[in-house]
This record gives C-alpha cells, structure tokens and sequence, in this order.
C-alpha cells in the first residue's frame, strides 16, 4: 500500500505546514518543549509508581499514590496531543519509520502495563496494602520492572526517531 | 563574561577522547536518551515531592514521600553526566547559545530554592508531629521548584533553535550569544 499521497496531502494541510514552517517558538518549538514536559510528569509519576511497587518510599501507603494519576494523565493526554500535532508536522519523517511504531507499542504496553498495575494497587483487593507491604506479589513486581522497561525503550525509541529517518517529506 | 566565554569554549576545544567517543555513531543519541530517561526520574522524584507539599496525595506523610528524593537526585547526576559529555564536546554550542545560559539560570534557581527547602522548612516538614498539611513556605517553594524544573526543561529543548551563528559586529548583552 503507497501512503504517499496520504502524506503529501497531511503535509500540504495549513495545520502541517503551521506546525513546521511557522517561525514562533510556540510552533515547532514550543510543541516540542510540551511533548517532553508531559514526558516527565507521565513517565516520571508512572516509575515513580513502579519504584514503590519494587520497595522504594516503603512508607508511602501505595493506594495513596492514586492521587498522583490525574497528574500523570495529564501529562500522558498532553503527549498524545503534541505528539499527533508533531506527526501532523512531519508525517512522512515519522510514518515511514520502523522505529516510530516501535515507540508507539512501547507506549502502548506501558500504559496497559499501568491500567493493570492500577486495578491492582488502586482498585482490586490489594488496594489497602499497609506498609512494609507483605502482600505485594511477585506478579505485581514484573509488571512494574515491565513497565520501567517499557517505558526506558519508548523513551529511546522516541529519541532516535531524529537518527534513524529515511525521509524527512515528501519533497526529500 | 565575553573573554570567560572564549576561554572557556577554546581551553574545552572539543578535542579529547571523550568527544572522539560522542562524536561516533551512537554515543551522542544513546547519551540524549539517558538525558531524557534523567529528566523524567528527574520529575518522578523531586515533581512528585512538591506536588505533594502543595498537597496532592495529601494523606501521604511528607517524610515517606521524600524517600523518591533520592531518585530525582540520581537522575539530576545522570542529567549532569551526560550534559557534560555533550558540553565537552560542542562547547560552542552551549556556552554561547541563551537557551543553555537560560536553562542554566534555572538550574541555579532550582538547586538554591531546594537549599532554602532544607534550610528552612525541613525541620518543620519532618517532625514526628508534623501535619499532613505543608506549611505555606514549603508550598512557594514547591511552586519555584516545579516552576523551575519546567524552565530547565524549556531551555534544553530549546537549544536547537537558539544554535549560535557567527558573530557581527559588538555584542553588547551581558553573555555572549554568537560564535566569535
């Protein structure tokens, strides 16, 4: 399937050309800058999360951390906002690279891997662990070492995604 | 400043091995990763901390919750580790773009208003009695902290933009922000 006419006809959009051309810092820039702010309170609260489960901050009761969601969220519907104005901006840059789907799995595992850690910690039955929490299981642990992972390789992924693009438009 | 500046961007030079080892094919992505990964334990230790002296998760006893202290320090020394391979080199990059001496100014901002955390309202936070409540010093802190973090992050992303070009004529701002 040629997405080509797809990606030209994305890039020849007044949003795209907006995103890419415009010379305020609030373009480009600025969406850029959005996109690894959201990174840190997203990534940053979802391990922090993880590093309880793995025994960090014992003394934090871990049901409580569910305060923090709405902060990581935020963060995570921030990047998916900037994130799809950035594609919006370069689409060919990002579609026809392997390593962009790469990152959008790694994303995408993440963050079932935090919905399922979530209905554990948060919502099941385990949601009143008092510390040193005893009942924190060791399927509870990988899901967190997962989600570090997961969130490490996403991270990496998006980083290359400058490194390793074949074409940056449809004009290249 | 201006002569500091030079100095500073000729003595570093760029050439040593650690820039030989950046300047091949991987080292420079994989250390802009670790930069990344740095920024979000970064945020994930010490932004979650001061979310919660301005009172989110307010039933979590301060103390317990500075126990992720010590993972936004580890990622501030990752930060420090890599920016420097960075700044070692392509000094002329930074030392003469305002974006960095702008990330800079918040970092300093950043690491004096934790010490004014520490000097001030650590022991006040950290009492056996303490209530859940911060006091409200400890809340403007946590503000300039977050405030300045985000800065910190602003400036970073922003170097791209702001890459010096070569100098024309007198620079008559207080930091030199073009390649002599």
């Amino acid at each position: 399937m040629n997405i080509d006419p797809f990606l030209a006809w994305v890039e020849s959009t007044a949003l795209s050309q907006w995103v890419v051309g415009s010379p305020s810092m609030f373009a480009f820039p600025g969406i850029l800058t959005l996109h690894a702010i959201g990174m840190g309170f997203a990534v940053g609260i979802s391990a922090a999360l993880d590093l309880r489960i793995l025994g960090v901050a014992p003394n934090v009761p871990i049901s409580e951390l569910r305060r923090f969601l709405p902060v990581l969220w935020a963060g995570f519907w921030l990047n998916a906002v900037s994130g799809v104005l950035l594609l919006i901006g370069y689409p060919t840059k990002a579609l026809t690279n392997p390593v962009f789907y790469l990152k959008l799995t790694l994303i995408g595992v993440a963050m079932v891997l935090l919905v399922r850690i979530s209905r554990i910690v948060f919502f099941g039955r385990g949601g009143a662990l008092a510390p040193p929490d005893p009942s924190i299981s060791s399927r509870l642990r990988n899901l967190a070492i997962a989600s570090l992972v997961c969130w490490t390789g996403a991270i990496t992924a998006g980083r290359l995604l400058a490194y390793t693009y074949h074409r940056l438009t449809q004009l290249h | 400043m201006h002569d500091f500046q030079i100095w500073l961007v000729t003595t570093i030079g760029g050439r040593s091995a650690i820039a030989d080892v950046m300047r091949t094919a991987w080292a420079w992505p994989i250390a802009e990763s670790l930069h990344f990964l740095g920024l979000c334990l970064l945020i994930g230790g010490v932004g979650s901390f001061d979310l919660r002296l301005l009172g989110v998760g307010r039933r979590i006893p301060i103390a317990a919750m500075h126990r992720f202290i010590p993972w936004g320090l580890f990622g501030f020394a990752i930060n420090i580790a890599t920016g420097t391979l960075f700044i070692l080199t392509e000094p002329d990059q930074y030392i003469y773009n305002p974006s960095f001496h702008f990330k800079l100014l918040f970092m300093t901002i950043g690491a004096l208003n934790a010490a004014t955390f520490y000097l001030t309202s650590y022991r006040r936070v950290f009492a056996p009695d303490a209530p859940l409540d911060a006091p409200k010093r400890a809340k403007v802190i946590a503000v300039i902290s977050l405030c300045a973090w985000l800065g910190v992050i602003t400036g970073g992303r922003l170097l791209t933009f702001y890459r010096p070009a070569a100098c024309e004529g007198q620079q008559t701002a207080l930091l030199l922000t073009c390649a002599p």
